[in-house]
């Protein structure tokens, strides 16, 4: 079988070999450049095809393009004021709950909501078990399947909640550019200063499962 | 990603200091005949999976090195992702997953006589694993076996 692909990180494929890489300057999660756009995404997809011409390899070639694409940061690098303003995780998710099924419903049922298997309805519940485990209490939810570990569920919580949100916010701004909702959940919302709590409670656990769920989190 | 240079300190250290794998020489499989009369996979490392399958985990030992099928004719709807890490962006896989996993454009470039057809499944990995022995050793050679047997000729890789 003959392999051409997609890279996000040049130096790794430089390090690794694999016989045909397109080196593309998007940041994680876009390997295609945008969402939404398949005339870009189809220029991409030519261009990862057109190594497929080479003779010999290991070919690793750039995207021949000058986009130059913004510098996300990271939960870390903001400040969330939702403390300040007196918001509370629950309140806020509630609020957006609408939003939320304006989206899936506009997308015939599509939503990324669905890791822990919580109905999206009973995610103030899961708020309250994870404010539970960041104060340390023996917290957990009968929902939890049995084979999944807490930290596990933990991280599958996450994913929907912050997947609820981010959903609910296009659905709110449609316009909105993905920097301003990564921007507006770490910075603005409750949910984001739970979520970096959470991170950091998980990161001083002595349990080696629990720290490596913290890094995926939150960083 | 934009050059590792024009990152911020923390994101230019965590990608330096990854643990990938070294080789010195590449494996080479030349193209037996056009990719307009070929069949092509797509295999990706994002994480990906049916609603219904059992999520990736973070195993903190080895990494997930297990895979999911993705059959060819599972919507967008019928598909999340659970991939280790939730630090980065999603927005756009939320928007349109095609910017991972191009499962629309693909039967497009074929409708165009681009590709000659599409495997009946895709596969897919975790990404962001700092031992990928398992992968090598175990579910690598069971989808590439997977892929021969169902006459794929071609295979796309897509990251996240």
């Amino acid at each position: 079988m003959t392999t051409t692909g997609i890279v996000l990180i040049e130096e790794h494929a430089q390090r690794v070999k694999p016989p045909r890489m397109l080196a593309v300057p998007f940041f994680f999660g876009n390997a295609l450049g945008e969402a939404d756009n398949p005339e870009y995404q189809h220029r991409v997809l030519q261009a990862t095809f057109d190594l497929l011409d080479r003779d010999q390899g290991p070919v690793l070639e750039q995207l021949p393009d000058d986009m130059v694409p913004d510098i996300l940061m990271q939960g870390s690098e903001t400040a969330n004021e939702s403390q300040e303003k007196g918001l509370n995780a629950a309140d806020e998710l509630t609020s957006l709950r609408a939003y939320y099924e304006q989206w899936v419903n506009a997308h015939a049922g599509r939503t990324a909501v669905g890791a822990s298997t919580i109905p999206q309805r009973r995610f103030r519940g899961v708020v309250r078990f994870l404010e539970g485990y960041i104060s340390g209490e023996e917290s957990d939810m009968k929902e939890r399947p049995q084979d999944s570990t807490v930290p596990q569920f933990v991280r599958h919580c996450v994913n929907d909640l912050k997947a609820f949100y981010y959903e609910a916010r296009m659905a709110q701004r449609p316009d909105g550019a993905d920097r301003d909702i990564h921007d507006w959940f770490w910075s603005k919302t409750a949910m984001g200063a739970l979520v970096m709590a959470l991170a950091q409670r998980m990161r001083d656990d002595e349990d080696a499962e629990t720290k490596a769920v913290a890094y995926g989190i939150a960083r | 990603m934009p050059k590792l240079a024009v990152l911020s300190e923390i994101q230019r250290k965590s990608m330096q200091m990854f643990p990938c794998i070294e080789h010195d020489d590449t494996p080479w499989s030349p193209m037996a005949k056009p990719l307009s009369e070929s069949k092509l996979a797509l295999v990706t490392t994002a994480g990906l999976h049916l609603r219904t399958d059992e999520p990736f985990i973070s195993d903190h030992r080895n990494g997930d090195t297990s895979f999911r099928v993705i059959p060819r004719s599972a919507g967008a709807a019928d598909i999340i992702q659970s991939h280790t890490s939730l630090a980065f962006d999603h927005t756009g896989i939320y928007r349109d997953i095609n910017v991972t996993f191009p499962i629309d454009r693909l039967p497009e470039l074929v409708h165009q006589k681009k590709i000659g057809s599409l495997s009946d499944n895709y596969y897919s990995f975790m990404g962001a694993l700092t031992d990928v022995t398992g992968i090598i050793e175990e579910s690598g050679p069971e989808v590439a076996r997977r892929l021969k047997e169902e006459g794929v000729e071609v295979v796309l890789l897509t990251p996240t």
